[in-house]
């Protein structure tokens, strides 16, 4: 939660939480409810699974191509933008300059993804998770 | 779409457009860049579907919670390992992590 609270204390930051590749918990500081951030936390599992399964796509195009694996994604709203850096995400307003700060932050505190997210990520999916996904 | 604008951003390895299918329109690589035009080709498919993804879900969020500021879309990032594809409407940046500034490159992709 160290994260989340670093985050938390950026002016324009309107929610930040951390969700488990699992899929069954959440933790949230901000402008949510517990149903919205478990929401939130839902969509934002999803959207990671589906743009890393995009990646392992490109990949095997190209090889090392540069995409993989994916560290997170963002969603750029008409006042408000979702971005995700491994398993944290923040809802932040479109300030001047604010997204640039919260992605290096966030790159910087979360760290680089490794390859065993796609692992965590099909977890509950049972079968094999560690054989290639393609 | 001016390309070589868009080549002009901070890190841009690649600049592009496509059709509302997915189709690769124009594109232009940064010489040296891993990068390949079929790479962009599938992209551009996957910023497509992405878009449409992310559309639906702000549509449903600001029906579901009541909270607004999502829509319009103004665009969509995937954040690789080393680089990061930045699109909105037809056109997208593919700018190198470490000196990408997304900002610039939104709204640059929305002033064009």
């Amino acid at each position: 939660m160290q994260i989340v609270k670093q985050l938390m204390a950026i002016p324009g930051v309107i929610a930040a939480g951390e969700y488990a590749y699992r899929g069954d918990r959440f933790s949230y500081e901000g402008a949510l409810t517990d149903e919205f951030a478990r929401m939130a936390s839902i969509l934002c599992r999803a959207n990671t699974l589906s743009v890393n399964m995009q990646s392992e796509i490109f990949d095997s195009f190209a090889e090392n191509c540069g995409c993989r694996p994916v560290q997170g994604w963002i969603v750029r709203g008409a006042r408000v933008t979702v971005c995700t850096i491994g398993n944290y995400f923040a809802f932040i307003e479109n300030r001047d300059e604010l997204l640039n700060d919260v992605m290096t932050i966030m790159r910087a505190k979360v760290g680089d993804i490794q390859d065993d997210l796609l692992v965590s990520l099909y977890a509950r999916l049972g079968g094999d998770t560690k054989e290639a996904l393609y | 779409m001016d390309l070589q604008k868009m080549m002009d951003l901070p890190g841009a390895l690649a600049a592009f457009t496509y059709t509302d299918k997915g189709d690769l329109q124009s594109h232009m690589l940064r010489e040296g860049t891993e990068l390949t035009p079929q790479v962009l080709d599938l992209l551009t498919r996957s910023c497509v579907a992405n878009q449409a993804i992310a559309g639906m879900e702000a549509r449903g969020w600001e029906a579901l919670t009541g909270q607004s500021g999502f829509q319009p879309l103004k665009g969509f990032s995937v954040v690789g390992l080393e680089w990061s594809v930045v699109v909105n409407g037809n056109a997208g940046v593919v700018v190198r992590n470490r000196d990408a500034d997304y900002e610039a490159t939104f709204n640059a992709l929305q002033a064009a």
